[in-house]
């Protein structure tokens, strides 16, 4: 155990990962799309408390949204979209950062022992001394979180800070949020909360208002209360999140049949030597004769 | 003294008879070129996909360390496989004798049974091993590049390359252990073929006949 509170529950291309024996309670972040006002009050607190400024300017795409995409120094963005729901033009505002999976892609797929763990409180984190830059991580995600940095080729995503929550605190981005959007507590609380807020919003007219807490990942430690749940995508969140079959073929059975092709091959060559014995030879009759 | 001779795994030549020549210096430097550098590709990729096998990285210098050099080394092999490819690709052809050998195959393996076809210059196992390792190459190198470059492609290109190169490379693996038994233990006098460069007229005429007779035939030899 590394450090106090963050006892570990499973580590990337490690077969035996030391279980934690305490009893912690399984911490998520709630973000409730009905309150954000897109006042990106997180994503500076993001930054701050990371100690990640902006070391690149963008050419401003004309819009409100901060950057294009998440950064391997900016793990928090909100972001803005318009879409066309059927009836009437919808500007949607969304948070996204790492959605701290229970059954994590990254971690599924990264072949360096060590380099992506995940504790027992939730929290699927990155240890960048251990990693070695394959970007599989990246691959394996569902959600397209993880970047290479350009100055270390190491990859970085939103640690919900676990620095923080390892000290009892709650993440910087639930601290900053001045509606009340963001919360942070056990999962069970958050759920139930959030299917308080869903109730509400039926209540006021939003028929399909739901909870994302995406079954394909097994559920996430990052949910989210969804206006128009029926369509997650308006909100730029994939609407089935998975682990891409061709990860779960390649770490599964294609491992299984390679170690025994190759070590197949190898035994039959032995046995080979040791049976019928290698190709020897073949007196030379005609030489003897000559001679 | 002369049944000794005979049976000895390490054939030498007969009092009075030179070895033959069977890969020029050229040839041989392009083949323990391309040996060298797949053995490198094998173990650190090993390392990358079993995680029983990670040990393997801290012995080529780390698990970064092979990140790095991994697809170099795989550009230099793919590089010197193409030069190896061209001059040989011709003999590397598959006749209708050669399926005949395959089909008798077992006998070869077991020594005993039919008397099998004759053979040029390479055995039908060669030959497969040769189209195994130039198919599995060029799969190799074009999945590798998106793993080399992944920010540049897209998840989908990802996926199927990921999947591409694991597949191509347990089949080329599987081959180079067949390869490296019978190029070492399983075939003696013919590691010399590939380090000295050449063979004992026995170990061709036992190996190669037909290419032993043409060389006779053509007054080489
Ligand atoms: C590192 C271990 C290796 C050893 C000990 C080895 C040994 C040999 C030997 C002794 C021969 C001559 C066979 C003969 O005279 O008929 C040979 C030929 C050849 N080698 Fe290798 N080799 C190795 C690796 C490789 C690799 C990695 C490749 C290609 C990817 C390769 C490709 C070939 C080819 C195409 C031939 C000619 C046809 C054949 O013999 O199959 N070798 N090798
Ligand atoms: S980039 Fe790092 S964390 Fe991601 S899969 Fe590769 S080794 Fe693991």
């Amino acid at each position: 155990m590394a450090i106090k509170g963050l006892e570990i529950r499973d580590i990337s291309a490690t077969r035996y990962a030391a279980l934690g024996i305490s009893k912690v309670p399984r911490m998520t972040k709630l973000i409730d799309l009905s309150t954000c006002i897109g006042c990106k009050a997180c994503e500076v607190a993001c930054m701050e408390w990371n100690d990640l400024p902006m070391d690149e300017t963008y050419r401003a795409a004309g819009g409100y949204q901060t950057i294009p995409d998440l950064a391997h120094n900016f793990w928090n963005l909100i972001k803005f979209n318009e879409v066309d729901n059927g009836n009437g033009l919808l500007w949607t505002m969304a948070k996204h950062q790492c959605m701290h999976c229970e059954n994590p892609g990254c971690l599924r797929a990264c072949p360096a022992p060590g380099a992506i763990v995940q504790y027992t409180n939730g929290i699927v984190d990155f240890v960048q001394e251990n990693c070695i830059g394959c970007q599989f991580c990246v691959t394996g995600c569902p959600f397209n979180v993880p970047r290479i940095s350009p100055k270390n080729q190491k990859v970085y995503k939103c640690t919900l800070c676990s620095d923080r929550v390892a000290a009892g605190l709650e993440p910087a981005c639930i601290k900053a949020c001045p509606t009340g959007c963001l919360q942070f507590g056990t999962k069970e609380q958050l759920l139930e909360y959030g299917r308080h807020r869903v109730r509400e919003l039926r209540s006021r007219g939003f028929k399909d208002a739901a909870i994302y807490d995406p079954p394909g990942v097994m559920g996430t430690h990052v949910i989210y209360v969804v206006p128009y749940g029926n369509h997650p995508e308006v909100y730029g969140l994939p609407a089935d999140p998975r682990i891409p079959a061709l990860v779960s073929l390649w770490k599964g059975p294609l491992k299984t049949i390679g170690s025994t092709i190759m070590l197949g091959g190898v035994t039959a060559a032995l046995l080979h030597y040791l049976t019928y014995g290698p190709m020897e030879v073949k007196p030379d009759t005609d030489v003897k004769k000559q001679r | 003294m002369d049944q000794l001779k005979q049976t000895t795994t390490q054939p030498r030549p007969y009092n009075g008879h030179k070895d033959i020549e069977r890969f020029s210096l050229r040839e041989r430097l392009v083949h323990w070129t391309v040996a060298v550098s797949f053995v490198y590709l094998m173990l650190s990729g090993l390392a990358l996909y079993f995680p029983r096998l990670y040990w393997i990285a801290s012995l080529l210098g780390g698990g970064t360390t092979i990140r790095v050099w991994h697809p170099y080394v795989g550009a230099v092999f793919f590089i010197t496989f193409t030069i190896m490819f061209y001059p040989w690709k011709r003999c590397m052809l598959l006749y209708p004798e050669d399926w005949e050998w395959l089909r008798n195959i077992w006998s070869y393996i077991t020594h005993r049974g039919k008397t099998l076809p004759e053979i040029g210059r390479f055995d039908p196992g060669q030959k497969i091993f040769f189209w195994l390792m130039a198919s599995a190459g060029v799969l190799l190198f074009v999945s590798g590049i998106p793993l080399w470059f992944p920010e540049k492609f897209s998840w989908n290109v990802r996926l199927v390359s990921i999947f591409t190169h694991e597949v191509a490379s347990t089949a080329a693996i599987a081959g180079i252990i067949t390869h490296i038994y019978m190029g070492t233990i399983g075939v003696p006098g013919s590691l010399s073929a590939m380090t000295r460069g050449k063979v004992t007229q026995e170990w061709a005429k036992t190996h190669h006949a037909r290419w032993y007779r043409r060389l006779k035939e053509k007054g080489i030899i």
